[in-house]
């Protein structure tokens, strides 16, 4: 097995699965080194009833980040980033990344701009220029919802090629849009997610491939998902590196395995779940998380040269 | 299996000690870990640098404080190593009180780090901690032979001497007891050390017996770090899946850390190159890479039942 390590900067819930807690494991089942800096240390997440804990400071990040390159093994082929909410954490941050670039120009930097969702920002409102100037145009693959997309390109979705193409132009080459208000073909149900990749093939030209997946609705809030979507997206682009539509399917198929096995454990019926009983059932999916069944499609919308 | 650690360890960027080492390995097998970072640093402290955090006794009890108010604080086991400090180590020892209360059936895994090869290398005054109050509220222990003579008191020069004082470490607390290593004579011959277990059990009827276990493993020429929590808490599994069977939990522990290593060796002398020592970050444990000698330790050591 070849080589591949991921540097992981996200929080830490002693109990729970959100942030490194919901990508690590997997990542390391799939047999990736995953180097984790835990951005914060908190007793759960913010959900529940009650939460307490610590915060890193972008100072404190430094000085992680100084031992590592001291003892120079700051050699990473991925990171992997998601939700921040200090504008100077989300800086050095940046520094971070651009030094490691030049360590290794082959560095693929997956991120989660985590803003908001639904219509409303859920971050500071100041992350947003960080995000959209420093973090993006880094970006090697991003994960926005549409709330995002719309947010980081200051365009409202109403084809699906225009804010990806947008989103393209300002640095990614590979963009997935986790969640839209897109009709379904296959009703209220599901809601529509897209992806699009640009990959340059072994003539020279350059494609375009965008893709369109319905998937099912869950009537429950889950925290952590984004967070696994991202690792898990890093895992099967890793392994489909020009091949989005499988890298999609793989990763949609994991999330609704992992979701539908909670859904399960949870809360009889006429109950609502409690966010303790509403937690990823990560270890228990160790098996789906190796080699999912493919139960989501993507479908191709096209192949367009630039 | 729905199985709750709490474990309260290192965490390092890179590499695997402490909670590095504990959580994946745990894991796998199924078991749900949540895991509180005692410190946070870049790797562990045998590299040439090292930086980092570290948590206070005060944001440790914060952090339980947050599990206790959303009546979370419910686990099966509570699974400690490497401290250096005293004020912190006895806020484990509040909480793992507490927890005890929460949950009577509780079995705290305790590997009671001091030093090894005669000398303490953590300070002084954890010693006195560690014999009065952690010891005493732990169910399993993990002591090297240095650690296990400190906490009782006695020498040990033959086996003998090693099952008087895991008589005496019983008589501490813990029902089962696993000394690491020894300097006692191998029978396989000098590539091989010693290790012991026992464990006591309580009859129906109310009597105790004692069942006692040696196992010789192959020494190796490296110094590993993170080993011991790897071992602490693959005995922690394999103790959960065998709890009347020492022997096979030893054998199982034993087996893992075999593979582990094994793998680790021969990727650290591939990447150091021929006549080449290799360095602390080409010695980092192959964990993930052991995936399946975890999940199924195909059992090469043998251990021995002694009377």
């Amino acid at each position: 097995m070849e080589e591949r390590r991921v540097l992981s900067i996200q929080s830490h819930v002693v109990r729970g699965y959100v942030g490194n807690k919901s990508a690590v494991f997997p990542l390391q089942v799939l047999g990736f080194e995953v180097d984790s800096i835990n951005s914060v240390q908190f007793s759960n997440h913010t959900g529940y009833a009650h939460w307490k804990g610590q915060v890193l400071t972008a100072e404190e990040l430094n000085v992680l980040y100084e031992g590592i390159k001291l003892n120079n093994v700051h050699h990473y082929d991925y990171i992997l980033t998601g939700y921040s909410r200090d504008t100077s954490f989300l800086e050095t941050v940046v520094d971070i990344i651009k030094e490691l670039k030049k360590a290794n120009p082959g560095l693929v930097y997956v991120c989660d701009p985590v803003l908001g969702d639904q219509g409303a920002m859920y971050v500071p409102e100041n992350l947003l220029p960080v995000y959209k100037n420093k973090v993006v145009p880094l970006a090697d693959i991003l994960t926005p919802n549409q709330f995002e997309a719309e947010l980081l390109t200051g365009r409202t979705i109403r084809t699906a090629a225009d804010v990806m193409d947008l989103l393209h132009d300002m640095g990614p080459e590979t963009v997935v849009l986790t969640s839209t208000d897109l009709l379904s073909k296959h009703g209220d149900q599901f809601l529509v997610a897209l992806g699009s990749q640009k990959i340059k093939k072994a003539d020279g030209t350059r494609v375009s491939q965008k893709i369109w997946m319905d998937i099912p609705k869950v009537d429950a809030v889950f925290v952590g998902t984004g967070d696994l979507f991202a690792a898990m997206l890093l895992a099967w682009t890793h392994h489909h590196p020009a091949d989005l539509k499988t890298a999609c399917e793989k990763t949609a198929s994991v999330m609704h395995h992992v979701i539908q096995r909670t859904i399960a454990y949870m809360a009889g019926p006429g109950k609502r779940p409690s966010p303790a009983q509403l937690e990823l059932r990560m270890v228990q999916s160790k098996a789906d998380i190796e080699n999912p069944a493919t139960v989501v499609r993507a479908e191709l919308l096209e192949t367009s040269v630039h | 299996m729905e199985c709750r650690v709490l474990s309260i360890q290192s965490h390092v960027v890179r590499g695997y000690v402490g909670n590095k080492s504990a959580s994946f390995p745990l894991q796998v097998l199924g078991f749900e870990v949540d895991s509180i970072n005692s410190v946070q640093f870049s790797n562990h402290t045998g590299y040439s640098h090292w930086k980092g955090q570290v948590l206070t006794a005060d944001e440790l009890h914060v952090l339980y404080e947050g599990i206790k108010l959303n009546n979370v604080h419910h686990y099966d086991y509570v699974l400690t190593g490497y401290t250096r400090d005293t004020s912190f180590l006895e806020m484990v020892v509040d909480i793992v009180q507490e927890l005890k209360r929460a949950n009577p059936n509780l079995v705290y895994v305790c590997d009671p780090v001091l030093g090894d090869h005669g000398s303490m290398y953590v300070p002084q005054n954890l010693y006195p901690v560690y014999k009065n109050k952690v010891v005493p509220v732990a169910d399993i222990i993990t002591p090297n032979q240095f650690e296990a003579e400190l906490l009782t008191g006695k020498n040990i020069s033959t086996q003998k001497d090693a099952v008087e004082v895991m008589d005496l470490l019983h008589a501490m607390g813990p029902d089962t007891v696993v000394i690491t290593s020894s300097d006692l004579p191998p029978r396989l011959g000098d590539r091989f050390l010693v290790s012991l277990g026992s464990q006591r059990h309580v009859r129906p009827d109310g009597s105790r017996t004692t069942q006692r276990v040696r196992i010789e493993v192959p020494k190796v020429d490296a110094v590993f770090v993170g080993t011991g929590d790897l071992f602490a808490a693959m005995l922690l599994a394999w103790t959960h899946h065998y709890p009347n069977d020492l022997k096979t939990a030893c054998e199982k522990t034993f087996s893992v850390m075999h593979h582990v290593i094994q793998r680790t060796i021969s990727y650290a002398h591939d990447l150091a190159g021929p006549g080449r020592r290799p360095s602390p970050p080409q010695l980092e444990l192959r964990m993930v890479q052991s995936k399946a000698d975890i999940e199924d330790p195909a059992i090469v050591t043998e251990a021995t039942v002694i009377s």
